[in-house]
């Protein structure tokens, strides 16, 4: 099996909006793949297609290699956009539906919703959850029967800060024990300490999509600060230094960029040395997914 | 089937509104024979006159045609229960949950079709019972009367109450909204029996006969005074074959719609 999901060519419109556009990409095995977008990118629309809730008007998809179906479905653990369940039923009652309907056991609901931190309450009506805990329960119940694939769709949303880091603790534990998590978000500091893949989507259209580490590929950048603060004095000791795309002031650092990955922090130190120049400052920073995403999607 | 039965039967078993519906539809197709039958047998003078315009419609034979058709003024009462089921569904969203956790749209519909199916069945089930009861306990069975004579009514109220609970089911399917399902429930019933007096009286248009709801309610004449209302009775038995064969077409129809609107459309 090459991939666990494959997307290919996936247009879907509501009326004149074009939702999404001709979107391809693959997600493979083990991964923690990141959807991201702004808001009204399409990446719930996509999501709801590959779980058939949706129709796209054309392209196809297919998980496990397979054309899909509702038996695929079934080992997959789905929190798409809202939690919907049965206000008048209780969590565990929810869970006891989403269970049959998976054609799982019932013994596996008293382990989801101790990870949830949800057994204390598991006798309460879903109507009187609070927004966090019936997200909560969602991911109980996509983590019903251990699936090997999940798919969460804004799974912090409503949740306490400490709630969030749960999360996204529970889904790093998730993707050691081999997973693939299937994650979107427009949080994305959320997504990039967690993913190792990403598909950027914007107004429908993909952008970009791959792993985490060649989408940021060439984008480290090393900052310096100079005793004195002389940024003159700095900029023009490394005119000199061979491989330097270009720099840029930030506030009171210079921000050195690569033609092609990046050099040696004690290189760069020596050679401001040899030109008169004593550094205070120096560090090697990734640029992070954000900036990327902002420069993408501008 | 059985499968999807058991997971209908965990979202309704803790349901209040279901027992509170399913309970008052059980209890009034017997409640309001008895409400007829008290009114017939405490406001006319037991005459041999009366007897003979009146007839004896709480016994055999005419109590078949007599309880289907008073149990057919309470379709409502089942058409909300299946509203509210159905709408239930759209407004949690769990339509969306119970495809996403693995059931096909084709399991989920087949399912709430087949529910309506088995309380059409219930129904029925009760007003046969309601019928006996009437016959064997409200009245003496007269020598040389067969039992079985009209129990026809039986399943053409089956007929009438599917027709009635799959007209509920479309509207649930097309419109989503319980409030809003049953508003347009009730004014087509009105509208229709409206549009079949305007049609059939004014126009002499027979094909009023045909029309959604009308065709399952001619099926079941008024059952009361016969003596003096039984002009139709041979133009009625012409009719009966039409009027299921329509009746059935309407079912499929219906059936057909509904399934084809779920299964194609963004849910």
């Amino acid at each position: 099996m090459s991939s666990i999901l494959s997307i290919q060519s996936v247009t879907k419109s509501y009326g004149p909006v074009r939702a999404l556009h001709q979107v391809s990409f693959d997600v493979p095995p083990g991964s923690v793949f990141g959807v991201l977008g702004p808001n009204g990118s399409g990446k719930t629309t996509l999501l709801g297609i590959v779980m058939d809730v949706l129709k796209a008007n054309s392209g196809s998809y297919s998980w496990f290699g397979e054309p899909p179906s509702e038996k695929q479905r079934r080992q997959i653990g789905t929190l798409l956009e809202t939690p919907n369940f049965y206000h008048y039923l209780s969590g565990e009652k929810n869970l006891q539906v989403a269970a049959a309907i998976k054609g799982r056991g019932q013994d596996d609901i008293p382990r989801v919703l101790q990870m949830v931190k949800l057994s204390d309450r598991k006798a309460s009506k879903f109507n009187t959850y609070s927004l966090g805990m019936k997200q909560r329960l969602a991911i109980a119940s996509a983590l019903l029967g251990n699936p090997s694939v999940l798919v969460f769709d804004e799974p912090t949303n409503g949740l306490d800060p400490v709630g969030i880091a749960q999360i996204r603790e529970l889904i790093r534990d998730l993707s050691k024990e081999g997973k693939t998590i299937i994650l979107a978000s427009h949080l994305l500091d959320e997504v990039e300490k967690v993913c190792t893949h990403v598909a950027i989507l914007q107004k429908g259209q993909l952008l970009m999509a791959g792993d985490v580490n060649e989408v940021l590929t060439n984008e480290d950048f090393v900052e310096l600060g100079t005793e004195g603060g002389s940024l003159e004095q700095l900029r023009s000791a490394l005119a000199s230094l061979t491989g330097v795309r270009h720099l840029k002031e930030q506030e009171g650092h210079l921000q050195l960029f690569f033609e092609n990955g990046s050099i040696p922090l004690s290189e760069i130190n020596r050679h401001c040395f040899q030109q008169g120049v004593v550094l205070n400052h120096l560090q090697l920073r990734k640029k992070s997914l954000e900036s990327k995403f902002m420069e993408l999607t501008k | 089937m059985l499968s999807l039965l058991k997971v209908e039967w965990m979202k309704v078993k803790n349901y209040r509104t279901f027992w509170i519906l399913l309970a008052i539809t059980v209890v009034s197709i017997p409640g309001i024979s008895y409400m007829l039958y008290d009114i017939m047998d405490n406001s006319f003078p037991k005459s041999k006159g009366a007897t003979m315009i009146l007839g004896s419609p709480f016994a055999f034979p005419d109590v078949w045609q007599t309880v289907t058709w008073n149990s057919s003024l309470l379709f409502i009462i089942p058409a909300l229960l299946i509203i509210t089921l159905t709408t239930n569904e759209f407004t949690f969203k769990t339509h969306r949950q119970n495809v996403i956790d693995g059931w096909s749209r084709q399991q989920f519909i087949s399912v709430k079709l087949f529910e309506i199916v088995l309380l059409s069945v219930l129904c029925t089930i009760i007003v046969l019972l309601t019928v006996l009861g009437f016959g064997y306990f409200g009245n003496k069975v007269q020598a040389g009367i067969s039992v079985l004579q009209n129990s026809r009514f039986i399943l053409f109220y089956f007929v009438e109450m599917m027709t009635y609970s799959m007209i509920a089911f479309l509207l649930s399917i097309l419109i989503k909204r319980a409030g809003l399902s049953i508003g347009i429930f009730l004014i087509y019933m009105l509208v229709e029996q409206i549009a079949v007096g305007f049609l059939r009286v004014k126009l002499k248009f027979q094909g009023a006969n045909y029309l959604p709801e009308e065709v399952a309610d001619r099926l079941i004449p008024f059952p009361y005074a016969k003596a003096l209302l039984a002009r139709d009775t041979p133009q009625w038995e012409h009719l009966i074959p039409s009027l299921l064969i329509v009746a059935f077409l309407y079912l499929m129809l219906y059936g057909g719609f509904t399934a084809r609107r779920f299964l194609k459309s963004d849910l």
